[in-house]
């Protein structure tokens, strides 16, 4: 039988603040053990929360960024379960009244992902497993790192529409600062439920919890291998068990975490330490205000009123810096397509070079709008831009006179290329007379000879419009 | 000796802190064998607060704690000192911090005699169910003190501190101290950080104090309300100046008696001595109130619900693994926890989670715990009605004197029941302080509490101060 | 009706180990006090639940690290530690 996947994501990401959720614990990733712990963390006896303000602030933001109602009032509740990377044996969150709830985000096949909520919570330590002596060793430098969880509807029918909203969100998030979004390390990481039914059905079916992916291709090898898991057990006539399980990247594979779902249940109820957060309108105003353009505003303006091709488009709010940049320059020369050619192209190509980002740059988005300026005015050849850049890439400087310094201002004094147009003929006989013969590619030989005998700052047009002439 | 009286004392050199330290130790050490009122007794560490406190005291920089010896309930975090909430499980604990109120007596440089018995995470209210045997009460040592500030109020009742720090979660100060003869204080939620207080019911739990009179109650509290950045829940409301009213006239005030609190569970000599102080307040010019909390019947249960379901909570953490009792046996994890937890708990505390996780769980949450908060704000608003119409409310205390050891200790329905007169306190945030208001046939204390509105502490000193002045206490005699 | 199950199930819950003679006393324990909570179900369900008063987002802590505690004094209570970490038998 063919089946219909149906997807859901709980995505945790680790808030940028300076201290961690509820102590003053400063919040950095890695570290030797446990030497990012105090009393509170730890879970010592006698110890209280103490909500971090910065921490609800980044939370309102991710809701702000992922078209949320962010709520005035939110309260927090207690999860109980034991486990040894989790000091308190309860993990504080929000359960009945989260910050965040009803968003969206349109994934690329246009279909709106509905966002059931986003809430604050404190993230777990990290355990350190030892094989040959059968322990776990259990640092706490994680402990009460802040994370938010969003939480999807299951509103997902592919791995494309997973991928792009998992990219969207992480992208969202860094332009607002609120998560730097790296997977690799953990700061943003993908749990998905996932069911599947025949296909026209509309009722779902039992889903799997697959725990921690870390990649965009670990996520699509995972939902593959699950449709591929679940589709074989309805096959055979079996039944899905609703479980949590984990997906190994070694073997492509998913296996059940915990076989007793007996003690999976969480005892919620509201944490008695921490009062519920009030926002003021006028507060709730100023973080909104504090909000920078989001990506897919960029994106919609830079492909419908800038013309931007779709590709051009997304590579250049694929990074908030490269954006922002992008932006003040065709602030002061609203050539959009050029500025995006020359970013996407030149600038692009020195950065992969050296390895190196846009924040690294020795010159000002408005430098690079004056060159390109400078090109599409007639006083720099293109090719002369380019050079330009990459000089103002490796030692700054103002395109101007590195024009001038480098002769890259483009004479347009005919005479002086027509001696010159003349000369070449007349050294390349053999040429001139192969292309009056037919042969057209040789045109190319015979212009570049100009060009290489004319300098840096000759003009391509003009030499073009007298070779072809002479060559009559 | 008031703790006015020994200010003066100390501060015009007719004692030493050094000799008054030293006199307490001497008395502990023959005294506190007979009713086993401290867990550890701080023999070193209060000669060297001592010595400190006379430094301060010679220098003339003395503040109100200076070197005055005030004993401290075994669950409020000391650095460096064990703290073991009369618990295997925390048997060997020595916190790396101190608790707030700790640490703003210690700005002073009181004296600290020691870390006093009490219910096994204060979950009690006879200290009976200490890990380290039962505390005794100093008016009959064939009998409890209460609790769970048990040793609390009997190390004040014995002359083995000035004053003592306890908490009050469903009673655990103002009970005791009934028991005991003496005073106890618990202040309202917030007035008194819980930083250092391990947790038994953080919505509930409030520290407060044991002492000789009102007067002492209020003169400790000064030193140790306030708000603290390190427990969101403490409050910026409370304003100090807690004894500014003792002495000042009370006959305009209102005294409110609730008619659920004198019904057919109330010893009938308890009724009588609580009677008695009401007309007492009467002849002073008082008027006296009839008053209704209608829902004190649903009171006991509200209060066990949430109390055992945010111990269940707050108590998940000792698993043997960061502190605390870890047990021998356990292959994996869960075993290992289990069996901690098996051997480090008593049996009061296992119930108590046991019941918290039924309260909590899934199924039963509904009926059990949402209810019970349901209750609560119920039981907050009669007590708002209550004081549109009155100034403080005199109830009883507890429904008993002090009972023989082994007489009901080991029924956790009676004991949860015997818990009626000082729960709804606690369940509504409020201030209240108890104090002795008469003795039964067996000459053992009877106890009747102030309640007074949130954050007016001192209006209930001040009432429960002028009793004090005209009724005259027996001191207990320890042969 | 409280059973011996229902029993199980808490302690698991509890995560306390019983033996069979403690599980037939907490049963029976429980029962009684059981007998007492069911008072509140009795409670009109309509009315509102307590919730703390809020504080304001203004009056929260601000977002400032300071110092962590000493490894040493965070583990010093611990029975068993290596690597400067808790040791608990080894979970999945």
């Amino acid at each position: 039988m063919r089946y219909q996947p149906v997807i859901g994501l709980e995505i945790h990401c680790e808030l940028l603040t300076d201290s961690k959720v509820f102590c003053t614990c400063q919040n950095e990733f890695g570290g030797s053990e446990n030497t990012r712990v105090c009393p509170r963390c730890s879970g010592m006896p006698g110890t209280l929360p103490l909500l971090n303000q910065g921490a609800v602030k980044l939370a309102a933001k991710a809701g702000f960024a992922t078209d949320c109602t962010v709520h005035n009032y939110s309260s927090f509740d207690r999860k109980n379960y034991f486990y040894p990377d989790l000091p308190k044996a309860y993990q504080i969150t929000q359960f009945e009244s989260p910050i965040c709830t009803d968003g969206y985000i349109t994934v690329c096949s246009g279909k709106k992902i509905r966002i059931n909520r986003i809430h604050i919570e404190e993230d777990a330590g990290k355990l350190v497993h030892d094989d040959y002596e059968g322990i776990s060793m259990a640092d706490y430098n994680r402990c009460g790192v802040p994370l938010i969880e969003i939480v999807t509807e299951p509103d997902f029918r592919t791995v494309d529409e997973v991928q792009d909203f998992v990219e969207q969100i992480a992208l969202r998030l860094k332009y607002a600062d609120v998560c730097d979004a790296r997977m690799e390390q953990g700061s943003l990481r993908v749990d998905v439920n996932i069911s599947i039914m025949p296909e026209g059905s509309t009722e779902f079916g039992t889903r799997a919890e697959i725990k921690n992916l870390n990649s965009l291709k670990a996520i699509g090898r995972a939902i593959e291998y699950e449709i591929q898991r679940q589709s074989e057990i309805l096959d055979n006539g079996g039944t899905v068990v609703q479980e949590t399980r984990r997906f190994n990247d070694n073997h492509g594979d998913t296996k059940a975490l915990r076989s007793k779902e007996e003690a999976h249940d969480y005892r919620y109820f509201p944490e008695p330490d921490i009062p519920p957060v009030q926002f003021t309108d006028e507060e709730m105003e100023e973080i909104k205000k504090s909000m920078p353009e989001m990506p897919q505003k960029r994106f919609a303006r830079y492909t419908e009123e800038y013309g931007l091709p779709n590709d051009d488009a997304k590579l250049i709010i694929s990074s908030r810096a490269f954006s922002d940049f992008y932006e003040s320059a065709v602030k002061i020369n609203p050539d959009y397509r050029q500025i995006a050619n020359m970013m996407l192209g030149e600038l692009n190509r020195n950065l992969n070079d050296t390895q190196s980002t846009i924040e690294d740059a020795k010159f000002s988005p408005a430098e690079l709008a004056k060159v390109v300026k400078m090109s599409s005015d007639g006083v720099i050849s293109k090719n002369a831009a380019k050079d330009i850049l990459t000089i103002m890439f490796n030692n700054g400087g103002e395109p101007e006179s590195i024009a001038k310094e480098h002769g890259f201002i483009m004479d347009n004094d005919a005479s002086g290329l027509e001696e010159i147009v003349d000369k070449i003929i007349s050294e390349n006989a053999d040429s001139v007379e192969s292309y009056k013969s037919g042969n057209q590619k040789i045109f190319g030989f015979l212009m570049g000879q100009v060009i290489k005998a004319a300098g840096k700052g000759a003009n391509p047009q003009l030499a073009k419009g007298l070779l072809i002439n002479k060559l009559k | 000796m008031s703790l006015k009286d020994l200010r003066a004392a100390l501060d015009s050199k007719q004692i030493s802190a050094v000799e008054l330290a030293q006199k307490y130790l001497d008395k502990i050490d023959t005294d506190d064998k007979k009713i086993n009122s401290y867990i550890t007794v701080c023999r070193e560490g209060a000669l060297n607060d001592a010595k400190a406190a006379q430094e301060l005291i010679d220098s003339g920089n003395s503040g109100a704690f200076t070197g005055i010896p005030i004993s401290v309930k075994d669950n409020i975090c000391t650095l460096g000192v064990k703290t073991t909430c009369a618990s295997k499980m925390l048997e060997n604990f020595v916190p790396i911090y101190d608790a707030t109120v700790i640490e703003k007596l210690k700005k002073d440089k009181f004296v600290m005699l020691g870390k006093t018995n009490m219910d096994e995470f204060a979950m009690g209210g006879s200290s009976q169910t200490s890990y380290f045997g039962g505390v005794k009460n100093p008016y009959d040592t064939d009998r409890v003190t209460g609790g769970s500030s048990g040793g609390a109020a009997a190390s004040v009742a014995a002359g083995l501190c000035a004053a003592a720090l306890g908490s009050d979660t469903g009673g655990s100060v103002r009970q005791p101290a009934a028991f005991c003869g003496v005073t106890g204080l618990k202040p309202t939620y917030g007035a008194v950080s819980r930083w250092g207080l391990i947790a038994f019911a953080s919505s509930l739990d409030q520290i407060g104090i044991i002492a000789n009179s009102a007067f002492d109650t209020g003169y400790v509290l000064n030193g140790i309300y306030g708000y603290d950045c390190n427990d969101a829940t403490s409050s910026k409301k409370s304003e100090g100046g807690y004894t500014s009213l003792v002495g000042s006239d009370i006959s305009k005030l209102k005294i409110g008696l609730p008619k659920e609190f004198f019904g057919d569970g109330i010893a009938d000599d308890v009724k009588e001595a609580v009677l008695n102080a009401a007309e007492y307040y009467k002849s002073l010019g008082c008027q006296l109130v009839e008053c209704s909390l209608p829902s004190l019947e649903y009171a006991v249960s509200a209060y066990y619900l949430i109390s055992s379901a945010e111990a269940a909570s707050n108590l998940s953490r000792f698993d043997g693994i960061k502190y605390g009792y870890r047990s021998g046996l356990g292959e994996d994890f869960n075993d290992l926890i289990k069996n901690s937890r098996r051997e480090g708990f008593g049996d009061e505390v296992k119930r108590r989670i046991m019941l918290g996780n039924y309260a909590l769980c899934s199924g039963y949450y509904d009926a059990y715990y949402k209810n019970a908060t349901r209750i609560r704000t119920q039981i907050r608003q009669e007590y708002a009605d209550i004081f549109e119409k009155c100034d403080v409310i005199l109830t009883p205390t507890a429904p008993t004197t002090a009972y023989k050891i082994g007489q009901q200790e080991n029924d956790p329905v009676k004991m949860y029941l015997a818990d009626i007169c000082t729960v709804t306190v606690n369940i509504a945030g409020l201030p209240a302080i108890s104090t002795t208001c008469g003795y039964d046939k067996n000459n053992m204390p009877i106890g009747m509490s102030l309640i007074g509105k949130a954050f007016d502490e001192k209006t209930i000193i001040a009432v429960c101060d002028r009793f004090e002045h005209d009724f005259a206490r027996k001191e207990a005699d320890l042969k | 009706m409280f059973d011996i199950e229902l029993t199980r199930h808490l302690a698991e819950l509890s995560k306390i180990e019983f033996n069979d003679e403690e599980l037939n006393k907490m049963t029976s324990d429980m029962t009684d006090i059981i007998n007492l909570m069911d008072k509140v179900c009795e409670f009109d369900n309509s009315k509102k639940t307590y919730a703390l008063d809020a504080v304001d987002y203004n009056n929260l802590r601000k977002d400032n690290h300071s110092d962590s505690y000493p490894t040493e004094k965070i583990i010093e209570n611990a029975k068993n530690v290596k690597n400067n970490s808790f040791v608990v038998p080894k979970v999945v």
